[in-house]
Parts: structure tokens; C-alpha cells; sequence
């Protein structure tokens, strides 16, 4: 057997219940580092809760995570906050960018928490800006901005310690079609530069052109592409299938 | 399960636990700023409800101070160590006099540096003889003796003082009020009053008397003048005296013994500093009054910046969400929001001194007062504020610090 690096994300078993309502249940799924999946369902199918699990922003009820190795419920508070600094880059549908704030300064918002000194993360951020092309729109503020512009400052921030998982939540969903290909095409370009990149979306057509498509219904995963029997194999072999129904 | 192990078995040994990072204090106030620099006007507001309390309290302290301060200055050039003598209710409750030779003997203690004094005589002064006799504006005729202006300090403006040769003649020095009464702007043979039916050249004018207020109303002849020709009994009815400034308190408790020795009890001994202190005292209670509003300006101003505080919390939950998601712990969540309350007050506290140094020297130079603000009510105004902004802005920040990522995240 080889040695093989962790997975970015391994799920298994997980459940999440709000009271007497289940927002998931037995829920299995292996991220390889540098994978493109999207997870894709309709609102209310379970998968923001999926993306906050993975995001360490929610515990969950039952089940195991482990991010980049770490078994999320043997972490403290405090302990993921670390780990959301230095593992997990967010993107989120509203851009989250404060008003009157410069490009620059946002993006450079995204190490605040790792330690990294000021002119530093001023730096890494102006590489960032660069990178997805807005080297012209370092000091142009929020409404100065477009949409698409707007989000591509919130995967600069997102990005910008080379985090090994980069997740996604509806990144095209306050954008026209246009600027939503340009998000796209970009996170393609994370994708192939090698970071890992979970789309979560309800948006089946963008969940169809990625590499791999996991769709959630009713807080279940309807189907995984990566899967065996499910098509188009991942590279590497998934054994979470039968532990998942094992644990259940 | 097993299966699940053994394939995990092989892979890269567990990672080190993660540790969050450390911000430096400037990261820490810079974000603690952010938050004020995108409300403005919200912020010096709220800063100006501090500021407000904090200038009253600055501006009380500050006032009353100057005044003290200006007491001070003129007690100093006063001189506290004047004390005197007078008459007071005799046993059987009739007037009690001193005796005739109470100055030589107050004089003989050896910490008295110089004693004079005052007969009053029951002679009055008019302008001339044609003034009706009831009219005698509350002016009084006393006797004096010569060494009288070095002891009491009285200055003369104009002329000369009583002096060996015209003590035994009808000449007379006025204090201001009763030259202004008179019609006396000058001092000089040419200028005579009506005094106790003789006519009495002026021969000078005094100053007005801030320690010995009796003299600015009163017409003075010299002693033997006053004996031969004003029916004057030859008692002095005020003692003036000047001790050493170290043994003030000492001469004072045995003055009244020293002036009357056979009825100690019936001399009634004072210090004139002390009533001009006492004067001012009177205003302490109303410092006080205001130094409590003050207070409840204040803490007025730290209701006000809770409010903004919470208010800002409720705002800005996705912010919170959002810097939960880049890293934040719940205790940089926490000092984020309590250094912006403690920023938001430090302002308005800074504000509020400044404007309380502006009010204190603004009404101390209408007044004439040197301006004084005490360095401990500038700090105290400081710290009490960056007190009022923690106690504030601690609620709010525990707030924001418990908010679930999550629920931060969900309201847009």
C-alpha cells in the first residue's frame, strides 16, 4: 500500500439535525487536494449546511470530519479558527466586502489571522489582485466596483495563503451570466494552478461542467460522479461508500 | 470500520494541532478603527455625548481651581498673618471693651511682628455743614494710629498718611467709599469735609482693602485728635496685628487673652484670610452640584456609546461571520468590538478635555483669573472615559464574540 496524501476533506457518516428538523444525515465524501467538484442541490437540500461542515463554521451532530487530517471534534474553538486561517478560504455569494474599504486592504484582510506582518499581507494581496485580474482596481472601492469585480476581490481574499481548500458558496449566484462564466474560468485557474476547489451551487448546469458533480437532495448525497458506478471514476479509489453505510 | 482504519493507516502522520496566530496591537486598534472610520458621523455623536460630560467635569475642576488659584495669589500678596482683636459681648451682655493698652501688650509677644489698631468714635462726616445730620451714608469715623497702614495694609493713592505732626490736628485720610460719598477725588489742603463739627482738611486717600473691607468706608483721624476733639473714650475697638507667618495659629489662641486679660472670653479674635477663604468655600457646594451633573453627562455618554456599540454589533453580523470565516477566534471577535467602544470614548474623553481646558481658560480670562487645569482632572477625565468605554463596550463585544459563524453569516 502507498503512502498517499490526506484528503482535503473526508466526511463520513455526517449528520446534522436542528432540532427535531434533519438538515443531513450520513453523509460520505472523500476531497482529493487539487479536486474541482461542485456540490450542487436545491435550496433547502442540505448542502449549505454540507458547506458550513466543511467550512468548520458548524459541528457536526454525528459523524466524522476531518479537514486537511485534523478530526474537527477533537479541535476547540479556538483551534479551528486557527484552522480556518490556515486551511479554508471562503467565497461567498454576497462578496462580504466592507463599504469604503479598498480592494487592497480587503484582500489583504484574508491573512489578518494567520500573523502575517501588515506590509506582507499588503503585498501577497496585491499578487493576489493581480492574479485575477484586477492589478488596475488595487485602491477602487466596493461601489466602484462590479459584480463580477466584486467577487473576484472575494476569491483574491479567499486565496491569498494558498489555502489547500477553497470553498465556494454560490459564487455566480448574485451575478449575471457574463461575469458568472468569468468566476468560473477563474476558479478553473485555481483549479489547474492546484488548489482544491468545492463549488457549492443549485445551479445544475455549472455543477455539470465541473469535473466532478455531487448532488445533494432531502440532506442526503443523491450521487457522487466520483464514485464507482456513478460514471466517470476519480483518480483515486473512495472506500468511504461502504464505511458510510457501515456506521449508519 | 476496520477496512476504514487500515487504509488511513499508511497516510502522513496526524498534523500538529492548529494554533491561531497572534495579532500585533496595531492590527488589533487598526481594526478596532475600521469599524469608526466607515460611520463617521455616528461616531462623533456618540464621542460627543463623552466628550460632553467630561468637558463639564474638566471645565468644574478646572474653574474652580483657577479661582483657588487666584485666592491664592491674592492672600499671598495679602499676607495671611494678619489677625485682629475686637470687643465682644461683655458677661452681663452690655458692649465689653479692650483695654487702652491691649496694643502695647499684643505687642509684646514675641511672635508679633507689629500691632496697631482702630477706635471707632461716634463722631460722622458730611460732604460740609449744610448736609442734614441724619444723612450720614453708613460712613464711620474712627481713630487710628499712625503705624496703622504697615500692620492692615492700607495704601495710600493719594496724599500721605496720619503722621506725628498732623495726628493732633484736624486732618483726615478716607477710604474709597466714603471719598466717592464725599465728593473726594483729591487729597490736599485745599480739600476739607465736615467731621464731627469741625472742618477736617483731607490729607490722603486710601485703597481699597481687600483683607480690612472696614477701612474702604471709613473716614480716619489720628488718635489724640480723636481723644480731644471727638469725645473719643480712648478704647480700640480693632486690633490689628501681624504675627510670623510659623506661629499664626499659636499668637491667634492667645490673643484674646493677651487683648483682655481679665475677660479673655470677651475679646473676640479673627483672621481675615480665613473669611476670604471661607468666602470661597461657600462655592464649593455648587462645584460639587455641577461636578455631579458632570457625572451623570458622563455617564449619559457611556449609555450612548453601549447603544452604538450594540447597534454596530446587530449591523455588521455578516462582518463578524465573515472574519469567523478568514480565522477570527471569539476572543479577536471580542477585542475587535471592545477596542472600537474603547477607541470611540478615548475620543470623545480627548474631545472633552480640550474642550474643558477651552472653557476653563474662556472663563477665567473674563474673569481675570489665571487659568489652571489640574493635570489629574485631565487624567482622570481619560481615564474615567476609557472605564466608561470598557464597561460599554463590554456587553456589545461578549455579544459579537458568542454570535454562531453560522447565524453571523446567514443575515445579509
Amino acid at each position: 500500500m502507498t503512502v498517499s496524501p490526506r484528503p482535503v476533506v473526508e466526511l463520513s457518516g455526517v449528520g446534522k439535525r436542528y432540532g427535531e428538523v434533519t438538515a443531513l444525515s450520513g453523509a460520505d465524501l472523500t476531497v482529493h487536494r487539487g479536486e474541482l467538484l461542485a456540490v450542487v442541490g436545491p435550496s433547502g437540500s442540505g448542502k449549505s449546511t454540507m458547506l458550513n461542515i466543511m467550512g468548520t463554521l458548524d459541528r457536526p451532530t454525528t459523524g466524522t470530519v476531518r479537514i486537511g487530517g485534523h478530526d474537527v471534534a477533537g479541535l476547540t474553538d479556538r483551534e479551528l479558527s486557527a484552522l480556518r486561517a490556515s486551511t479554508i478560504g471562503f467565497v461567498f455569494q454576497q462578496f462580504h466586502l466592507a463599504p469604503g474599504v479598498p480592494a487592497l486592504d480587503s484582500v489583504a484582510d484574508g491573512l489578518l489571522y494567520g500573523g502575517l506582518p501588515r506590509a506582507e499581507r499588503r503585498r501577497l494581496a496585491e499578487r493576489a489582485l493581480r492574479r485575477v485580474g484586477l492589478g488596475h482596481r488595487l485602491y477602487h472601492q466596493p461601489h466602484q466596483l462590479s459584480g463580477g469585480e466584486k467577487q473576484r476581490v472575494a476569491i483574491a481574499r479567499a486565496v491569498l495563503g494558498d489555502p489547500p481548500l477553497l470553498l465556494a458558496d454560490e459564487p455566480t449566484g448574485a451575478l449575471d451570466s457574463r461575469s458568472g462564466a468569468v468566476v468560473i474560468e477563474l476558479l478553473y485557474e485555481l483549479h489547474r494552478a492546484g488548489t482544491t476547489v468545492v463549488v457549492i451551487t443549485h445551479d445544475r448546469d455549472i455543477a455539470a461542467s465541473l469535473p466532478r458533480e455531487v448532488r445533494v437532495r432531502d440532506g442526503r448525497i443523491e450521487h457522487d460522479s466520483a464514485l464507482p458506478g456513478a460514471g466517470a471514476a476519480a483518480s483515486a479509489p473512495v472506500p468511504v461508500l461502504a464505511a458510510g453505510e457501515g456506521t449508519r | 470500520m476496520t477496512l476504514l482504519n487500515e487504509a488511513r493507516e499508511p497516510s502522513a502522520p496526524a498534523p500538529p494541532r492548529p494554533r491561531p496566530a497572534r495579532m500585533t496591537p496595531a492590527d488589533v486598534v487598526r481594526v478596532g478603527g475600521s469599524g469608526l472610520r466607515s460611520r463617521p458621523l455616528r461616531v462623533f455623536l456618540s464621542a460627543l455625548g463623552i466628550a460632553i460630560g467630561i468637558a463639564a467635569m474638566v471645565g468644574v475642576v478646572g474653574i474652580s481651581t483657577s479661582s483657588s488659584e487666584d485666592l491664592d495669589r491674592r492672600l499671598a500678596a495679602l499676607g495671611t498673618n494678619l489677625l485682629t482683636v475686637s470687643p465682644g459681648q461683655s458677661f452681663g451682655g452690655g458692649a465689653a471693651h479692650l483695654p487702652a493698652e491691649s496694643v502695647e501688650m499684643i505687642a509684646g509677644i514675641p511672635e508679633v511682628e507689629s500691632a496697631s489698631a482702630l477706635g471707632r468714635t461716634k463722631a460722622k462726616v458730611y460732604r460740609n455743614d449744610h448736609v442734614p445730620r441724619e444723612e450720614t451714608g453708613g460712613l464711620t469715623v474712627y481713630a487710628a494710629r499712625t503705624d496703622l497702614p504697615a500692620t492692615a495694609g492700607a495704601e495710600i493713592v493719594d496724599g500721605r498718611w496720619l503722621n506725628g505732626a498732623n495726628r493732633n490736628y484736624p486732618a483726615v485720610v478716607l477710604g474709597p467709599k466714603a471719598a466717592e460719598q464725599l465728593g473726594v477725588f483729591r487729597a490736599g489742603s485745599g480739600t476739607q469735609v465736615y467731621l464731627g463739627g469741625h472742618r477736617v482738611t483731607v490729607v490722603g486717600l486710601l485703597a481699597p482693602n481687600e483683607l480690612v473691607p472696614d477701612l474702604d468706608s471709613a473716614a480716619l483721624v489720628g488718635w489724640p485728635f480723636a481723644e480731644e476733639e471727638l469725645d473719643f473714650d480712648g478704647y480700640p475697638t480693632t486690633v490689628y496685628t501681624r504675627a510670623e507667618e510659623a506661629s499664626v495659629a499659636d499668637v491667634q489662641s492667645v490673643l484674646g487673652a493677651t487683648a483682655n486679660p481679665e475677660n479673655p472670653s470677651e475679646a473676640n479674635v479673627s483672621r481675615p484670610s480665613d473669611v476670604l477663604a471661607a468666602k470661597q468655600a461657600t462655592d464649593d457646594t455648587l462645584s460639587g452640584l455641577l461636578l455631579g451633573l458632570g457625572a451623570v453627562a458622563l455617564l449619559v455618554g457611556g449609555v450612548g456609546v453601549a447603544n452604538t456599540m450594540v447597534i454596530s454589533v446587530l449591523e455588521r453580523r455578516s462582518e463578524i461571520g465573515l472574519r469567523r470565516a478568514l480565522g477570527a477566534t471569539r476572543g479577536q471577535i471580542r477585542n475587535q468590538f471592545l477596542c472600537e467602544a474603547l477607541l470611540l470614548s478615548a475620543l470623545g474623553g480627548l474631545g472633552g478635555v480640550l474642550l474643558g481646558i477651552a472653557v476653563t481658560s474662556g472663563y477665567a480670562t473674563y474673569q481675570g483669573w489665571p487659568s489652571v487645569v489640574p493635570a489629574w482632572a485631565m487624567a482622570g477625565g481619560v481615564v474615567a472615559t476609557l472605564v466608561i468605554g470598557g464597561l460599554a463596550g463590554f456587553y456589545p463585544a461578549v455579544r459579537a464574540a458568542r454570535l454562531p459563524p453560522t447565524e453571523a453569516l446567514a443575515t445579509t
